[in-house]
């Protein structure tokens, strides 16, 4: 503990743990990470469901700034569920997880298309209509 | 005798309403006003008897005792004078009971307008305490909203930093065998920090982040003398588990200085080898 309490105060080893840190919260927004994660019996471990309780810290508004992916609060609170812990373990799951959330992630791609061919398709009317 | 009588009759009737309220005034049976008029009356009434007896029999006869007579005589006045003055004090006690009336008329008008008032100022308190307590709501509304307050200038920067890599919204090429991914890939996490802590013999990887291949470099020293809950048997990708003891118990508070001096470092870092950067 003495150690800990000299890592605490330590200002490079601060930075240090600030990256790791920020580094793993957002590997958990990959679920092939957490699939591998639940198949190697690390949610089992108390520790790191305690662990994974500390992270939350990461939702408060000045540490958030610096997530690039911000899907990973999401996952890390389903995290605290020991029930989604436990479901991870299927791979089914990590792949169904996977699938919905490129499909969300091209959401305003898709959403872009569409208005783009309503504006085409406008045009075309107007063009018509004037002719 | 008749007219006397119907006279006496006619002060009977106000003296019995003068009386009935004396008999509420005052206590005990005997003294109430109505009943010392009626027995007054009653003994004008014997007493005029024996008197119209007297005269009769002394028609009759002319043996007669005066004194008798006189006796009566005198007993009768003295009644009636007592019967005069019992009329006067109903009279007034009339009068009285009359201004009590009014008193009581005046003091129930008085009654109504208090409570008149009273249920005003009620109607008054209740509007008053919404109207605070809607305040008091307001205040704790505009309170929370401030405190949750960030410049808009930091939520734009903030929007364009993830919007711009690509980690919140897919690219507009994105075709199914892509390579890009929503959150940090396989590659990304391996030549991330936390994956450079576990291969110190692959610094220089990150070319363009001379500070994570230096730090990568200088990492195995730092961490074997500092850090006594890193463990050996790590593969990759794998956070270095704390030491138990920190976090089976609640894990304590965490100091976070000098965020600002690693913003531009950490933020490169966690999307480490981002492709489209």
């Amino acid at each position: 503990m003495a150690a800990a309490v000299a890592m605490e105060t330590d200002d490079a080893g601060n930075r240090l743990r600030f990256q790791l840190e920020l580094e793993f919260v957002q590997c958990l927004a990959n679920p092939n990470y957490l699939n591998f994660l639940a198949q190697r019996g690390y949610f089992k471990d108390k520790a790191f469901v305690n662990y994974l309780k500390y992270l939350l810290y990461w939702k408060e508004p000045e540490y958030a700034k610096y997530l690039k992916y911000p899907q990973c609060l999401h996952m890390l609170e389903l995290l605290q569920y020991e029930h989604f812990r436990k479901e991870l373990v299927n791979a089914q799951c990590a792949k169904f997880i996977d699938e919905q959330q490129i499909l969300h992630w091209q959401h305003y791609s898709r959403k872009r298309m569409r208005l783009q061919q309503a504006l085409a398709e406008q045009q075309q009317q107007n063009h018509a209509a004037g002719k | 005798m008749a007219a006397a009588s119907g006279a006496e009759k006619e002060k009977e009737r106000p003296g019995v309403g003068g009386g009935g309220w004396g008999s509420g005034a005052g206590a005990a049976g005997g003294n109430s006003t109505r009943e010392r008029l009626l027995s007054a009356l009653e003994d004008l009434e014997v007493l005029s008897r024996e008197l119209i007896e007297m005269l009769a029999i002394s028609r009759n006869q002319k043996l007669l005792p005066p004194d008798e007579e006189n006796q009566v005589l005198e007993l009768l006045i003295h009644r009636d004078g007592e019967f005069q003055e019992l009329m006067k004090l109903a009279l007034n006690q009339g009068k009285i009971h009359h201004e009590m009336h009014v008193l009581e008329k005046e003091v129930e008008k008085r009654d109504s307008d208090i409570q008149q008032l009273q249920k005003q100022l009620k109607e008054a308190e209740q509007i008053l305490a919404t109207a605070v307590y809607q305040a008091k709501e307001k205040l704790k509304s505009i309170e929370k909203a401030r405190k949750g307050a960030i410049s808009s200038e930091e939520i734009i920067k903030y929007a364009h930093r993830i919007s711009a890599s690509n980690a919140v919204c897919a690219p507009l090429t994105w075709v199914p065998g892509d390579p890009r991914r929503p959150y940090p890939t396989d590659l990304e996490m391996r030549s991330g920090l936390l994956g450079q802590m576990n291969n110190p013999s692959t610094n220089g990887v990150n070319g363009h982040l001379p500070g994570d291949a230096l730090a990568a470099g200088r990492l195995p020293d730092v961490l074997a003398s500092q850090y006594p809950w890193q463990s050996n048997d790590m593969s990759m990708n794998m956070l270095p588990p704390n030491h138990s003891n920190d976090f089976l118990l609640e894990p304590p508070g965490h100091n976070k200085e000098n965020e600002d001096d690693v913003e531009v470092m950490s933020t490169d870092s966690s999307s480490s080898s981002s492709d489209s950067d």
